[in-house]
């Protein structure tokens, strides 16, 4: 919210009204001071001055970085979920705008901030994932702008035709997710960022989940597929995977080691890796806060078809960061296996016993549903609500200290 | 692969054109930079494909029936 306070130095004749914060339509606050003064300008001296202090209307914005078809969109399905009410296009705009809107939510793609179209990244021999494809002069400006409340037009990138469409109108929001495959590239970005999320899909997951997604599609064959991969991989190498070190929590998700030699890409081993130290975000322990844990829960209580379920988690080092590990491999069958597994969970941020299998429940049908990367995902989701609810916390009861002092 | 709901014909010529001129752009020089954009093109439009397909499969008959004529038999609902 922001807090101006109008200093009105003299003159009791003057009849000043200030509006202070006008509301827009997603019931926000902008930044807008209107300032009527019906007295007659004569008497200098009698100057009002208004001071707004930019930092209280603060969006929070969370970063979440991942290749194409490393399933964004389904994590951010689970995320805007986590917040309640449905994420939508914005209404009446362009069809092919990729901005999510929430009540509380507003997820825009890095995409539309590519400096070079289709067109030109064929002219100039660079993919989209080239840094030089992309402006993030802009990309700073308008996510800055945001983060202190105010409006941006914000250019479309159309993903059928290739172009740049005209710009569309972006509100300020609570929570502001920007996601793509730059978000932690440039360091002025990074630093706007109040929580990052780095989505790591290993190899071979990468191309079972393309071959599942693209075989049906005419044209496509498995060289296509596999050509497509290793055509973007040096870039995807040089520029995408280091931003993960920067992540304050990173999904990896790797081939199964419940099954020998599995290549198919269904079992799957996904590992959740939490920074240590970040303000607001306490990471989820399964028993016993810093040991190294191993567990099958399958047994007396709990039956598991094959190959099972295994969950590990232990302290690490990752970048030279302290960091906190929670590994499933495997699937879940039925749903009283995730039940069984919440309640060994600690720090998992819920406000109800049972609220992460009833999230995973409401969407039963998302990709990753039955495996840890639904769960590690839904999970990821409680904590950022967790951490915008302790910074709006923190926002609020600053000023009110400093005006009981 | 799962139950698949068709791409859009517009999207799907344009998935199969990609592939075509990537295969063309990479026979001289598989290292080349327009071997490379045009593989990332293959994969840009690939995406958007499967987006398409993701957005028709959630398109219920009934439900964007009923968005449009809530007074209907049909789609009439009462919360108490």
């Amino acid at each position: 919210m922001a807090i101006c306070t109008v200093y009105t130095t003299h003159s009791l004749k003057s009849t000043s009204s200030v509006s202070t914060p006008t509301k827009t339509h997603l019931g926000f606050h902008q930044r807008q001071v209107i300032f009527y003064s019906t007295s007659k300008k004569t008497d200098r001296r009698g100057s009002s001055e208004i001071s707004c202090s930019a930092g209280e209307a603060k969006t929070v914005v969370i970063g979440l970085a991942a290749d194409s078809g490393c399933g964004k969109s389904t994590f951010m399905r689970r995320l805007t979920s986590v917040f309640g009410g449905a994420a939508e296009p914005p209404k009446g705009g362009n069809p092919d705008s990729n901005t999510l809107i929430s009540d509380t939510t507003t997820v825009i793609c890095l995409d539309d901030y590519h400096s070079l179209d289709r067109t030109g990244r064929k002219k100039n021999g660079v993919t989209a994932l080239d840094p030089r494809a992309n402006n993030f002069d802009l990309m700073y400006e308008q996510v800055k702008s945001l983060k202190d409340g105010i409006a941006v037009e914000k250019p479309i990138y159309n993903h059928v035709s290739g172009l740049l469409d005209p710009p569309e109108l972006i509100q300020p929001p609570k929570i502001l997710v920007i996601e793509g495959l730059h978000p932690m590239f440039d360091p002025r970005v990074r630093d706007l960022l109040d929580f990052s999320i780095y989505l790591d899909i290993s190899d071979e997951v990468k191309f079972a989940w393309k071959i599942q997604r693209d075989m049906a599609e005419r044209g496509h064959s498995l060289e296509s597929i596999k050509a497509s991969i290793e055509a973007r991989k040096p870039d995807f190498d040089a520029y995408i995977d280091p931003q993960k070190q920067y992540a304050d929590a990173v999904i990896e998700v790797l081939p199964t080691q419940l099954i020998p030699d599995d290549n198919e890409g269904k079992v799957l081993r996904v590992r959740l890796i939490m920074k240590e130290g970040v303000k607001y975000f306490s990471p989820v322990y399964l028993f016993d806060e810093g040991s190294t844990i191993s567990w099958i829960p399958c047994g007396r209580k709990l039956t598991c078809s094959y190959p099972g379920i295994k969950f590990f988690y232990g302290p690490d080092a990752y970048f030279g960061n302290e960091v906190s590990v929670l590994e499933m491999d495997g699937p879940f069958d039925r749903l009283d296996e995730l039940i069984y597994v919440e309640s060994h969970l600690s720090n998992i941020s819920t406000k109800f016993y049972g609220e992460v299998t009833q999230q995973m429940l409401k969407h039963a049908d998302f990709p990753g549903s039955n495996n840890g990367t639904g769960l590690f995902q839904t999970i990821t989701g409680l904590k950022i609500r967790d951490l915008y609810e302790q910074i709006v916390a923190s926002k609020t009861s600053a000023p009110l200290e400093a005006t009981k002092a | 692969v799962g139950t698949m709901a068709a791409t859009p014909e517009s999207i799907s010529e344009k998935v199969t054109e990609s592939i075509k001129l990537a295969e063309e752009a990479c026979a001289e020089n598989p290292a080349s930079g327009e071997c490379i954009a045009a593989y990332d093109e293959v994969e840009e439009l690939s995406a958007a494909a499967s987006h398409a397909r993701q957005k028709m499969k959630e398109s219920d008959p009934l439900e964007t029936y009923c968005s449009d004529n809530p007074e209907t038999d049909e789609c009439r609902t009462y919360d108490n």
